[in-house]
């Protein structure tokens, strides 16, 4: 009996996994269908709502995303220069912090700067008004609710997630080369000119590819943990937190993903 | 909607026919506005309206302002038990001057 | 009602016909008949869990029927393209069960909202429409709150302001009075009164409240577990002589009445040692 009843829950949540997975592409089918044919059947992705997801999923979130990636910078110098010290190679701690940074690390903290600040309060913000039927509302208006709520979303995180990510490469870079300029008595000059020695463009596209890709992870998680949400503000604080989580997961697995197969 | 627009000794007086809804209130709003550009005093005729909704009364309203912040005369004439409704409904019968039909106001009725 | 719309009297503006759904497999609705015609106000009856809420979803083409079909003006909301869906939507109005007011807009804004979506009118004829509505619904001078900064009453009727700012032909309410004092809720019967007679709109109430449904509808329905009732005037419905209905009507609750073997399986199911 127990053996069954866990083959049947493994079941379920398969097939739950299964429908979010579905759900997800669909709310990204929909939200460019509005973005892109909306404009001619009347209904389109109003510009003010794009803008003002523009400046609290990117503007306001350029301070911590640099400061986390100048952080991060540094660390990476101090650890390199450590490890690499063993074996009397110091000066290369430069391609080494050049490399993760723009291929990996630079994307990854705004991925999750922006999944911990917007996911969470794009996720509220969706499951309060589906919660108080704004979003019924807006539907017997006669106005999609991906339209008006999501495309926006998607829109600014494909605009905003490459130019935080591009922010957060240089702060790491600024900050790894400060602390390698202290302690190898190398300037900042000297070292950005090493790097791009060893940078090619497609170091810092694959970053930016990734962005994309983070970008509308964390709107879909986010969007649809927000329409999903029932029972109250109990389960308002589940997907909001549930949106983070997943996002910050997902986020975390496709990288490697991605890692291992554009890495080789 | 179809309008006529006629000159009776001071006013300009626009007859608006048919159905004023959503789709052609503005043209009914830029007429109406056109004539008090002119510095003219304005008679709205409504005997020939069959339906007016909210776009259409509120274009109303707005040329009342207008001539009012121009120091024109307006005035709504042969307005239908419908569209009273409708205006009652906002209160505005005891907005806007309101004659039975064209001769009345010019004789000085009401 | 009155005479002059007589010949448009006996026009379906909603036509029910066996309407079934369910949650899970749970049956909220079995076999549902319900016709509206034009002009009249419709009052959906019940308890809680009666189904009155599914109906509504229903109406406003919100949810799909399992089996029976839902026709709006004529058409099934279910098989119509998107396009002609939102154009049979735009001569609706709902006003929810708690407004559901955007909370991010003001009061004018929220009422102005539909026609800043779907027109192109010019922008003083949009914010004085907006301004004839809460006019209408005796919220002169409050455009600029916030949502949060009204009270209960005052958001229904802010509400109701944006759900007539398009000059709908049928219109919805989803509880009216619930949640308002006595009199707040007079005071909005007799609104929905005087929005019927001046607009020749057609209404549909969702309510649990007896007074309120006594003193506006022309008909009644009366839901009970899914299942029509009783459907008909204010009269037919008061000298009903359905137990249930008069039980209803006299609030009394209903006797409970148990299988004993059953009733004592589900006190103990489940315990150990049994």
């Amino acid at each position: 009996m127990n053996t069954r009843k866990f083959i049947e829950r493994i079941g379920e949540k398969t097939i739950d996994a299964i429908e979010e997975v579905g759900y997800h592409f669909s709310l990204l089918v929909e939200s460019f269908y509005w973005l892109l044919v909306g404009p001619f059947v009347k209904q389109p992705v109003r510009l003010h709502y794009i803008f003002s997801e523009m400046m609290k999923i990117g503007v306001l979130a350029i301070p911590v995303v640099i400061l986390l990636s100048f952080s991060n910078g540094i660390m990476m110098a101090i650890q390199g220069i450590v490890t690499l010290q063993e074996f009397n190679a110091e000066s290369q701690v430069v391609p080494g912090i050049a490399y993760s940074v723009t291929r990996e690390f630079g994307v990854l903290i705004t991925a999750i700067v922006v999944a911990g600040r917007s996911g969470s309060a794009i996720a509220a913000r969706i499951g309060s008004m589906q919660m108080s039927q704004e979003v019924d509302a807006l539907r017997v208006m006669g106005i999609e609710p991906v339209r008006h709520l999501v495309a926006p979303i998607i829109f600014s995180m494909l605009v905003m997630m490459p130019i935080l990510t591009i922010m957060a490469d240089s702060a790491a870079l600024i900050g790894g080369g400060l602390y390698t300029g202290f302690v190898l008595k190398l300037s900042l000059g000297t070292f950005i000119d090493r790097c791009f020695d060893v940078l090619v463009v497609y170091d810092v596209m694959q970053g930016l590819y990734k962005s994309l890709i983070f970008g509308v992870l964390i709107a879909l998680v986010a969007c649809s943990n927000g329409f999903s949400v029932s029972g109250g503000a109990e389960g308002l604080g589940k997907a909001t937190t549930r949106s983070v989580v997943m996002s910050i997961a997902m986020i975390v697995m496709v990288d490697m993903i991605f890692t291992y197969f554009l890495s080789r | 909607m179809t309008y006529l627009i006629e000159e009776k000794n001071d006013y300009l007086v626009v007859y608006l026919e048919g159905e004023v809804d959503l789709s052609c209130s503005p043209e009914a709003r830029r007429v109406i506005l056109d004539c008090l550009q002119k510095q003219r005093h304005l008679l709205v005729d409504l005997s020939g309206v069959s339906y007016i909704d909210s776009s259409g009364v509120a274009s109303l309203v707005e040329g009342y302002q207008v001539s009012r912040s121009k120091n024109l005369n307006f005035a709504l004439v042969g307005v239908s038990d419908n569209a009273l409704n409708v205006l009652k409904l906002a209160r505005l019968d005891q907005v806007f001057p309101i004659y039975t039909s064209i001769e009345t106001l010019l004789q000085g009725g009401s | 009602m009155v005479v002059e719309s007589e010949s448009t009297k006996d026009e379906l503006v909603i036509d029910v016909q066996d309407l079934v759904t369910y949650y899970g497999t749970r049956k909220i609705l079995d076999q549902v008949n319900l016709q509206v015609l034009a002009g009249e106000i419709m009052v959906i009856m019940g308890g809680s869990g009666s189904g009155k809420s599914t109906l509504l979803r229903h109406m406003l083409a919100l949810n799909k029927p399992a089996a029976g079909a839902i026709r709006l003006f004529g058409k099934d909301p279910n098989k119509l393209s998107a396009p002609q869906l939102h154009a049979i939507r735009q001569r609706m109005g709902v006003s929810f069960q708690n407004g559901a007011l955007f909370n991010s807009l003001n009061v004018e804004e929220n009422v102005a909202f539909p026609l800043r979506e779907h027109t192109r009118l010019d922008e003083n004829t949009i914010r004085i429409m907006a301004r004839m509505k809460l006019e209408v619904v005796n919220l002169a001078g409050f455009e600029k709150l916030m949502p949060s900064q009204l009270s209960g009453g005052m958001v229904k009727r802010a509400a109701l302001a944006r759900a007539i700012v398009m000059d709908p032909s049928l219109l919805f309410f989803d509880e009216p009075s619930a949640g308002l004092d006595p009199v707040v809720s007079a005071d909005l019967d007799e609104l929905i009164l005087r929005l019927r007679d001046a607009m020749k709109v057609t209404i549909v109430v969702v309510t649990h409240e007896l007074d309120s449904a006594f003193r506006i509808a022309d008909r009644i329905l009366v839901l009970d577990k899914g299942k029509v009732l009783i459907l008909g005037t204010v009269d037919e419905v008061k000298s009903s002589d359905n137990k249930r209905v008069q039980n209803l009507l006299n609030r009394k609750s209903e006797d409970v009445i148990v299988n004993p073997d059953e009733y004592l399986q589900r006190l103990t199911d489940d315990l150990a040692g049994l």
